[in-house]
């Protein structure tokens, strides 16, 4: 009998008192605490282990060296803080069903995350232009001297020595077999033109290969090869004017990896909400107080965006 | 407090509808304006330079900096997880869902500082042998690696 009786208790409620979007949202950033964390961790863990021969750290932390600008990271900070302001008054602009209000904050909020990109454009630019590049950054004097033998050698394949040399040789056989005596002569005047251009460069072929020669032996000092290019570049400035010696980086590789592994993946996660944003923003007139949820959800994803940059700004950037 | 706080802001079923937000009564201004003081005070921080200093002559400059900036930034994230993610005012399911995570995060680094952070012996790599003694003109290395391919000489 009792058993028909209808309960009075309301239906018990299973889970979180939180929506389903909600925690399925933080069981996300729960993820992706980890893969940063990792990332992080490591970044620290490798840094703690990269000493000198005399056991002191020897991570490349000097600005000139690095090119790490504090001025561009606290920029970037600042942008991201302020966007992660915006977001919450939009947030709150929903609640209000305030929703021109909300828009233009999410609006503001996207365009804050194209600036924050543009900086870190501009500060890849400059570690790109400086080679500063795993895999691609000498540690050592002789890598530092074998890296500048590369360059000369680029020089001289971009100079087409090879090819005008071939060229010439070609030049002979197809003379021997020229038609008549006009095809002959314009055929021996672009032989004569590519050997002059060919006496022109084979000093700067011959300094380069004697400079290779050296430095593969061992026998040159830095300052001898800083000079020896220098004076290369003063003569040949189209082939070898950006030819420049680098000092070497101690740990410049693991720093280089380390640092684009970092920042480009929150530089991707930046991008991931500015997708989240335009989906939002792309509902133009339609958007409602029914978004409101997606929009905290959003925000939360943003804010970590924001937290990950939090630690990243003084630990590649000051510390 | 906090508790009874997010019942009212909780919604009715799962997936349900938008909640109040602004019944939490925090002045997102100021927190924003606590986080850029913040961040100014990390370059603060960067600007005095302690690196390579000895902090009251007895502490390592670097060692105090990074414990400085750490400290700031671990105010900051404070500061963005309790009021612009809602921490404060959300229920006891937070420690739930962060406190493994943030366990099992920590595992990585903490499984790689023995072997690669902090280890007792010496490892044999070139950039360290070229620090310990760089090699001279006057004694080239024997045996030259081969350089690199270039065009044939005529």
């Amino acid at each position: 009998m009792a058993l028909t009786q209808p309960s009075l208790r309301p239906a018990v409620r299973m889970g979180l008192p939180i929506p389903n979007s909600k925690l399925a949202m933080w069981l996300f950033l729960g993820t992706e605490i980890m893969f940063f964390t990792a990332f992080i961790g490591t970044y620290l863990v490798l840094r703690l282990g990269s000493t000198d021969a005399n056991g002191n750290l020897a991570w490349p932390s000097n600005p000139d060296v690095t090119h790490i600008r504090v001025w561009a990271g606290g920029l970037n900070t600042f942008v991201l803080i302020l966007s992660s302001y915006f977001v919450v008054v939009a947030h709150e602009a929903m609640g209000q069903r305030n929703i021109p209000r909300a828009r233009l904050f999410l609006a503001l909020t996207f365009a804050l995350a194209c600036v924050f990109l543009g900086i870190k454009a501009y500060e890849y630019y400059g570690k790109f232009s400086h080679g500063i590049l795993p895999g691609r950054v000498a540690e050592t004097e002789e890598q530092s001297q074998r890296k500048v033998v590369r360059e000369l050698e680029h020089a001289v394949e971009a100079a087409g020595l090879t090819a005008m040399q071939a060229r010439v040789i070609a030049l002979e056989t197809e003379k021997a077999s020229a038609a008549d005596d006009a095809a002959r002569q314009e055929l021996a005047a672009e032989q004569e033109r590519l050997n002059a251009q060919i006496a022109k460069l084979a000093p700067f072929e011959a300094e380069f290969r004697a400079i290779r020669d050296a430095v593969l032996a061992g026998t040159i000092s830095t300052a001898d090869l800083q000079h020896r290019v220098h004076e290369l570049g003063e003569e040949y400035p189209a082939l070898a004017g950006g030819v420049h010696y680098q000092e070497p980086i101690l740990y410049g590789n693991i720093f280089a990896s380390t640092y684009f592994l970092m920042t480009g993946f929150h530089a991707l996660h930046v991008l991931v909400g500015m997708i989240i944003f335009g989906v939002v923003l792309a509902q133009g007139a339609r958007l409602n107080a029914g978004w409101g949820e997606y929009v905290e959800n959003a925000g939360l994803y943003w804010h970590f965006v924001d937290l990950v940059w939090i630690f990243l700004f003084p630990l590649i950037y000051i510390v | 407090m906090a508790d009874a706080h997010t019942a009212s802001h909780a919604p009715p079923a799962h997936g349900g509808g938008h909640t109040a937000h602004d019944a939490h009564g925090v002045n997102y201004l100021l927190v924003f304006i606590a986080l850029c003081g913040l961040t100014l005070l990390s370059v603060i921080f960067d600007v005095v330079d302690m690196k390579g200093q000895r902090v009251l002559g007895v502490f390592n400059g670097t060692i105090v900096l990074a414990f400085l900036v750490l400290a700031v930034a671990t105010a900051k994230a404070l500061c963005v997880m309790a009021f612009f993610m809602h921490l404060k005012f959300e229920r006891n399911w937070k420690y739930l869902l962060l406190a493994p995570t943030i366990i099992l995060a920590m595992g990585l680094p903490l499984a790689l500082l023995p072997d690669i952070g902090v280890h007792y012996y010496t490892t044999d790599t070139p950039q360290k042998s070229q620090v310990a003694g760089p090699r001279t003109v006057d004694a080239p290395e024997p045996v030259p690696a081969p350089g690199p391919e270039v065009v044939p000489h005529e």
